[in-house]
């Protein structure tokens, strides 16, 4: 009896149906790992197809077997070691005080370059001696002894992945001097580098989840410059003095919208007074793009002629933190190109609402004009609503789970559907007159 | 698998629960039905998002029911490596040998797996090269016996590819081996483990922690749900193997619901083939005089709509 059961419900759990396909959304299958041959060759292996999952748990042993197999495939998943080739291993060093110059330099010395002498980020702690491989590309800033920085969260993702060796400095672990001290330098266990990295210089788990998260699909993530959120009380003076001129910069404006109302009364060829009779006017009307011009009483907000806010002036965690940029642009690190998307990272224990109009405008207007372009954009109505004149993207991250939501702004005012030419569906219909005539 | 020695130190780091132990989130996930969150990259597939490795997040709730059943404690992690500074020369040098035949291990273990493929591969080639020259044997004895030229032309091929099974294994085998270098995932060892009096006290929990327990101990799994719009994902057994029932959204007991919310819920879950659960305790934290009061009096409703 117990053998027709399981039949049975094998024969259920093949139909699982497969709306969805995003595979990062759910718990995967690991077992689906198995078939991968991670020590021998990586590059020519796939992705898995998505697993079939049951609707609920049953007594069969058959369901107890599936069950303990996909949790021994994810525990050797997770359990498989990070090793280093020493023929490719990189070593980097961890530097708790900040850059420093290599031992052996004078302090004195480097002084004299200005600043702390380095001209490195402050909050870069992890020094790799002798950079090789693809990853300096796009991440770390080279010091006067080609020796390169890593910042805290550019270090955590390298060591994540396996491809560095960070070792404690031995002034910390105090090892014996001389060349024994190299030979007996601790390697940081990823524990050790969670604990050291994050929270250092404003990296928040979150964030790192975010620059992981898109690192690992081949976006280059690099620091904006409103990354540190202390610096929102500096410029408090500032922001209330923006609140102040808000009015102004919300298009049209109210003065815009008056001056409007002045211009349509002392028109001498217009005889349209919403207080004396139609808002169109009588007389005659010879088409019907004037008509509507006239209607367009209600004020609109134009996105592009909003002024440009510094990025400071917006209120934390809604505030770009992120620049983004695809795999398919050039990067070279000593002159940036423009990002590709700007990110702000929400924690939602923290931040337990969606953000409020005036902290989405002033986000939006802290990032530079992005206006719809090319032939496509032109073409298609709908996406240019979508793409607006302004975007930026929220991270939200709920326990370390990130949703991405693409803020823009649309401006429907400036699409005046009675000026736009009909599609050619309408003018397939020969004999219209209306159409014609425009 | 083995079952890690009770408690489990969570890692406190910045504010945030890890669990870097891969025991420990095994035996965690197995027996007491805490699946937290991968968020670390897997090192042997570090281009994508949907496999992830250590470590785990632990919601604030997740990592509060572990410290009150007993089975996990807080440490501050950040403490705790100040220990590196007083690492005994001694336990150093023994942690290092330890690393570096970890190291050997793995490298052995590779370049004899290295090893077998490239002998299956032979291996194949052996068989393939042999069966053309019996084919071409076969051929010749069909056609002719009288070309004793061709055959000698033919011979050496025999001869070439069984070679390399005798000569290349043997030579790469006996080369020198070197150490890998690993990254260990804890730090204990070389760390001693910190003892019960530098535990922190346990997590602050929001206000749906009631509802939470509550579940948890009736064997549901869940899972953060802002993503599916939701506080908490229910799963009926290990999120693995199974599919979500119900989205959990928790509220106090006299707090006003709006109706909106619950026409909102109920469809989100209906639309997803999941009931939408609403519950709380019944008591305010000021009537309780502990969290666990405040578990033992949770309610819980479910609505699902019947889309007439």
């Amino acid at each position: 009896m117990a053998d027709k059961d399981e039949d049975a419900i094998r024969g259920t759990s093949v139909e699982a149906t497969q709306i969805e396909t995003d595979l990062s959304d759910e718990t995967q299958d690991f077992r689906l790992l198995n078939h991968l041959n991670f020590l021998t060759d990586t590059a020519s292996s796939s992705l898995p197809k998505r697993g079939e999952k049951d609707f609920e748990p049953n007594p069969t042993e058959f369901q107890a077997d599936v069950l303990s197999a996909s949790r021994q495939a994810m525990h050797n998943a997770l359990a498989h070691p990070r090793l280093h080739n020493p023929n490719t291993q990189v070593i980097g060093i961890y530097a708790p005080e900040g850059p420093a110059p290599p031992p052996g330099v004078n302090l004195e010395d480097v002084s004299k370059f200005g600043g702390k002498g380095l001209n490195l980020h402050p909050d870069a702690c992890v020094c790799v001696p002798i950079p090789k491989g693809q990853y300096f590309k796009t991440m770390g800033q080279a010091d006067r002894w080609n020796r390169i920085w890593l910042l805290p969260e550019e270090a955590l993702f390298l060591v994540e992945r396996g491809s560095l060796d960070i070792r404690w400095p031995t002034e910390i672990t105090g090892a014996a001097d001389g060349e024994d001290a190299e030979e007996l330098s601790i390697p940081m266990s990823l524990q050790a580098a969670y604990a050291c990295f994050i929270g250092r210089g404003g990296l928040t788990l979150e964030r790192y989840t975010v620059f992981t998260g898109l690192r690992r699909t081949g976006y280059a993530a690099l620091r904006a410059p409103g990354w540190d959120d202390t610096q929102a009380e500096s410029s408090m003076d500032r922001n209330q003095e923006h609140v102040f001129r808000y009015p102004q910069r919300r298009g049209a404006g109210l003065v815009g919208v008056l001056s409007q109302v002045f211009n349509w009364v002392r028109d001498p060829f217009c005889t349209a007074s919403t207080t004396a009779g139609p808002a169109v006017g009588c007389g005659m009307h010879r088409n019907y793009v004037d008509v509507y011009r006239r209607l367009a009483m209600i004020p609109w907000y134009d996105p592009s002629l909003a002024a440009e806010r510094d990025p400071l002036d917006t209120m934390p965690p809604f505030r770009v933190v992120f620049h983004i940029f695809k795999p398919s642009t050039p990067i070279k690190k000593t002159a940036l190109p423009p990002p590709d998307f700007r990110i702000a990272v929400v924690n939602t224990r923290e931040t337990t609402s969606i953000p409020t109009l005036e902290q989405i405008g002033t986000l939006l207007e802290s990032t530079p004009l992005d206006p719809p372009r090319g032939e496509k954009m032109q073409r298609m109505l709908y996406m240019r609503l979508r793409n607006g004149y302004r975007n930026v993207i929220l991270a939200v991250v709920d326990q370390g789970i990130v949703s991405y939501l693409r803020l823009a702004d649309a401006a429907f005012g400036k699409e005046k559907l009675y000026e736009t030419q009909a599609p050619s569906s309408a003018s397939k219909r020969n004999g219209n007159y209306r159409n014609k005539k425009r | 698998m083995d079952n890690p020695t009770l408690p489990i130190p969570i890692s406190y780091i910045s504010g945030r629960y890890l669990l870097f132990s891969i025991d420990a989130v095994t035996y965690l996930r197995r027996e007491h039905h805490i699946c937290g969150v991968l968020i670390g990259t897997l090192s042997q597939l570090p281009q994508q998002n949907v496999f992830l490795g250590l470590p785990l997040e632990l919601m604030p709730e997740e990592a509060r029911l572990l410290v009150d059943k007993g089975v996990a404690c807080i440490v501050d992690e950040a403490k705790a490596h100040g220990g590196m500074e007083s690492l005994a020369e001694e336990d150093r040098r023994q942690y290092l040998r330890e690393l570096e035949s970890q190291g050997l291990h793995a490298s052995r273990l590779l370049s004899d797996r290295r090893d077998q493929n490239r002998e299956q591969v032979l291996k194949k080639l052996d068989e393939k090269s042999r069966a053309k020259a019996l084919k071409a044997k076969e051929k010749k004895e069909d056609k002719d016996v009288s070309s004793p030229a061709s055959e000698a032309k033919e011979e050496p091929l025999d001869l070439v590819a069984p070679e390399p099974t005798t000569s290349t294994p043997a030579s790469k085998n006996t080369g020198r081996q070197q150490a890998m270098g690993v990254t260990p995932a804890t730090s204990y060892p070389p760390l001693p483990q910190p003892n019960s009096s530098q535990h922190l006290p346990p997590p602050e929990v929001p206000l749906s922690y009631p509802l939470f327990a509550h579940l948890s101990t009736r064997g549901y799994f869940l899972s953060p749900g802002l993503r599916f719009g939701c506080q908490y994902v229910a799963y009926p057994g290990d999120p693995l193997r199974f599919h979500s029932h119900f989205l959990t959204v928790s509220s106090e007991w006299d707090e006003g619901i709006d109706l909106m919310g619950i026409v909102n819920g109920g469809r989100l879950g209906t639309g997803v083939k999941k009931g939408f659960l609403l519950g709380g305790p019944q008591k305010s934290r000021d009537e309780a005089e502990s969290e666990a009061e405040r578990v033992e009096s949770v309610r819980t409703f479910s609505i699902e709509w019947a889309g007439m």
